[in-house]
């Protein structure tokens, strides 16, 4: 007879293959990354620019980023997604505090192509009036539609108490879309596009044929020069409130500026966010979701900055109990700093950890984003073994030792944006 | 081509083994064929609910997630007007794990009232979030019932009301575990390193001693054909104003469905695509648009959605929009630009088939359909259709008296 209260045995996760990719120089400092075992016909190439929202006057990173494919003196912004579409291209921009990148997704046949329309919609982006103010237009009215997200008024706060006195602590207000110079927007094309790719990162099934074609179109474009990043960060502590007076739900974000994969106690403190609010069975979760019934969801994450890094618990509540939920993520923050995590509680958060790692291995899309996250710190693939160690060697004691050190309430900047 | 292995328990479970020797990982998906559209129309949003219910412990197993986490794998599910549907991944070497937990809350589940309580208020919160809380965001609550008078997709997954969700008792919860979980209303999916052999048995030990139950029969009223224009304007706190045409369309197993879908991305998948070129970037009459279709299983919708630019009336737009459309119909479009779809569609199937979890998904969903082999004819049946397939389409489904629009007036100019 089947006992069926007892669970099947379980089996370690031994060593997990961690594959570097294939590193080709495309000028001194900028390098193409190449993952080709891929066993279908997809690929994928990842152009990374140093035109990050850090540089240059507030929204001008962004605005042309949005303008990348609006056409040139030869074709209509029309024409270029006519033939981007006729190659099956799935293709988009974005802007981030520190860097931009245009991605591509295609079949392998079609990626050479495709770089070469986007080379060229690129290079002679005319910048015309008319496609200028549209973005415009179509950014003001997608900003006025945020304005109405609890979860971006509470972001957009946070982000400006959290990266204060940064360039990335900028936060874009609605008048930002009026005043527009096609002069900034093309100076910034020049120098931050033109001669701005830091990387190429490239997967599929291609032959040297095309990857030597694809360094070659792309070279144009390579600086050597060392990127720019903000090195010096500090919190703007205490409770931020962002008022919205017909809003049914409020966003709550409570965070602190921490550190990047290069600090020693990166590994161990991603153990401590998983116990806290990085898996469905997390303390925030089993206590605001699970037991209160106050969020359809709540968690928390650690995010990465070239020079450093930051802690965010994010939720969306019922407005009736954003109070409520404070006092709940204070509470479960004291509990770690009271209670030692049991046993049995950090062999499953290991377990569950170890297990997301081999499946983010899983793959060489997978692989190469797990490279491409080491490599702004050159760091090796040797980092994912070494945190395989950390995690299995992890006490409760060492747990608590972070909660004491990095997860004070006095620490944290708290937002909350409703009614 | 996707192989996949295809046994039946006696208990009526069907289960699918896709062998994948590149993966480490395991998945492991089964499909309830059951969704919003099997339940009564005063206890809405009850396949939903019951969804997040199966998370709440088993007979056996006190809680869901902790043993599959223990296991290193994770797990999910969604629900839609058709289908419901569970999955988890895991490395394989714990697949057994997944068997036993899924087996379990298909035998028979435990939650207690407090798990009732707590997940009323969770999928009450979610409902705020998702449909209350967000500008547009009760657009579906207000289409649904506009374009469908008698068939249930005329309430939202979610649920009609919030008081719907506040009134479930734990009656209506157990009588619906009882109708609709059991195997003969399941299909499972094993994707994976794994023999055969070795599937069949482990399934079997698990699912096996499941009482089959019988797998109820679906009775519903169809949707009568729609023979006139319906219009409904409504006037919310957002920014820009808002449109929606939706035009009913065939089930999923016409093939006027494939047809449909090739029809939608020529009008609003890409930049490319007619209503973009035209309405948008030619004639500047709006900042957002876009077609798609509802993907339903029976008669669904092809949408087409978007924003006004400011000083753009929705008269303006009608007559611009029906003007593109009347264009479609009634010139046949060029080999050239169906090309250019087929292209896009094929190239968005290889990526979909990338992931494991995804093809488990679409071989349980094809299995529904009849056949999982679908999965591996389906883009037969696409590169089959014809410009004058295309049109016929058009001429079927884009019309006034097929079609209902949903308004949304935005009231912040007024204020000011």
């Amino acid at each position: 007879m089947l006992n069926r209260k007892k669970a099947p045995e379980l089996q370690n996760i031994g060593n997990i293959d961690f594959v570097k990719p294939h590193v080709y120089d495309i000028t001194e400092k900028c390098h193409l990354f190449f993952m080709n075992e891929v066993p279908n016909d997809t690929s994928r190439i990842d152009l990374h620019f140093d035109a990050g929202s850090g540089l240059g006057e507030l929204g001008i990173a962004s605005f042309v980023g949005g303008l990348l494919f609006s056409g040139t003196a030869e074709k209509s912004s029309i024409q270029i997604s006519n033939e981007l579409d006729a190659l099956g291209a799935f293709y988009e921009s974005n802007v981030a505090h520190e860097q931009a990148m245009i991605t591509v997704y295609a079949l392998k046949e079609n990626i050479v192509p495709i770089l070469r329309i986007i080379k060229d919609a690129v290079d002679n982006v005319s910048f015309h009036e008319d496609e200028v103010q549209e973005m415009l237009n179509d950014r003001k009215q997608k900003f006025r539609v945020n304005m109405g997200k609890v979860s971006f008024l509470a972001q957009r706060k946070f982000q400006e108490k959290l990266l204060s006195g940064t360039p990335y602590g900028r936060i874009v207000e609605e008048d930002v879309y009026d005043n527009v110079s096609i002069s900034a927007l093309k100076r910034f094309h020049k120098e931050n596009y033109l001669n701005g790719l830091t990387k190429v990162v490239l997967v599929g099934d291609l032959t040297q044929d095309e990857v030597d074609e694809i360094i070659d179109i792309t070279g144009a474009w390579a600086t050597d020069r060392k990127q720019e990043f903000a090195t010096e960060f500090k919190n703007e502590t205490g409770t931020h409130e962002v008022l919205k007076s017909d809003a049914i739900q409020s966003a709550i974000r409570v965070g602190r500026i921490l550190f990047n994969k290069t600090h020693p106690d990166f590994i161990d403190f991603q153990v401590l966010n998983t116990i806290l609010g990085d898996y469905f069975g997390s303390r925030l979760m089993s206590n605001i979701r699970e037991d209160k019934g106050y969020t359809y969801g709540i968690g928390s994450m650690v995010a990465e900055l070239h020079y450093s890094g930051y802690f965010l618990i994010a939720t969306e509540v019922a407005k009736e109990v954003k109070d409520a939920t404070i006092q709940e993520v204070k509470y479960e923050l004291e509990k770690l700093k009271e209670e030692l995590v049991s046993a049995e509680e950090l062999e499953l958060v290991k377990n569950y950890m170890l297990g997301q790692l081999l499946k983010s291995a899983d793959g060489p899309y997978s692989m190469i984003d797990l490279y491409m996250g080491l490599e702004p710190y050159d760091m090796e693939m040797e980092f994912y073994n070494r945190s395989i160690d950390s995690i299995k060697a992890i006490t409760p004691e060492r747990i608590r030792e972070l909660v004491v050190k990095y997860l004070d309430w006095n620490d944290m900047t708290v937002v909350v944006a409703g009614s | 081509m996707i192989h996949f292995e295809r046994f039946k328990l006696e208990n009526g479970l069907t289960v699918l083994f896709h062998k994948d020797i590149t993966t480490p990982m395991a998945v492991v998906n089964v499909l309830y064929d059951v969704g919003a559209r099997d339940e009564s129309e005063d206890k809405t949003g009850f396949a939903h609910l019951f969804e997040h219910l199966m998370f709440g412990g088993s007979i056996n197993i006190p809680d869901f997630d902790a043993p599959l986490q223990h296991a290193g794998g994770e797990s999910n599910a969604f629900t839609s007007n058709d289908i419901t549907n569970y999955y988890d991944v895991l490395p394989a070497h714990n697949l057994e794990t997944a068997l036993w937990l899924e087996s379990d809350r298909m035998l028979s589940l435990a939650f207690t009232p407090k798990s009732l309580e707590v997940q009323r208020n969770v999928v009450i919160e979610e409902f705020k979030q998702r449909y209350l809380n967000q500008p547009y965001g009760d657009v579906w609550l207000e289409l649904r019932p506009l374009a469908y008078r008698v068939h249930p997709y005329k309430w939202a997954t979610i649920g009609k009301e919030i008081k719907h969700i506040e009134d479930a008792t734990m009656e209506d919860v157990k009588s619906f575990f009882a109708k609709h979980y059991n195997p003969s209303n399941a299909i499972l999916c094993v994707g994976g390193n794994f023999e055969l052999e070795y599937v069949k048995e482990v399934v079997e030990k698990w699912f096996g001693e499941i009482p089959s139950g019988s797998k109820p029969a679906r009775v519903l009223e169809a949707e009568p054909e729609q023979k006139e224009f319906r219009e409904k304007l409504i006037e919310r706190n957002v920014p820009a104003d808002a449109f929606y045409y939706a035009f009913k369309m065939p089930e999923r197993k016409n093939a006027g469905y494939y047809m449909a879908d090739v029809l939608s991305d020529a009008l609003g998948r890409d930049k490319s695509s007619r209503l973009y070129a035209s309405l948008k970037k030619e004639q500047k009459l709006v900042s957002e648009i876009g077609a798609y279709i509802t993907g339903s299983l029976d008669n669904g919708l092809l949408i087409i959605g978007g924003k006004l630019n400011e000083g753009v009336s929705f008269n303006m737009f009608d007559k611009a929009l029906w003007e593109v459309l009347e264009k479609l119909k009634n010139e046949i479009m060029d080999d050239t630009e169906l090309d250019r779809l087929m292209i896009k569609i094929r190239t968005a199937r290889e990526f979909q088939e990338q992931g494991l979890l995804n093809r488990a998904m679409n071989l349980c969903q094809f299995e529904l359909l009849g056949d999982a082999n679908g999965i591996n004819e389906e883009h037969e049946i696409y590169y089959s259709i014809t410009p004058k397939d295309v049109q016929r389409m058009a001429k079927e489904i884009l019309k006034p008296t097929n079609c209902s629009l949903l308004k949304v007036k935005s009231n912040q100019n007024a204020e000011s």
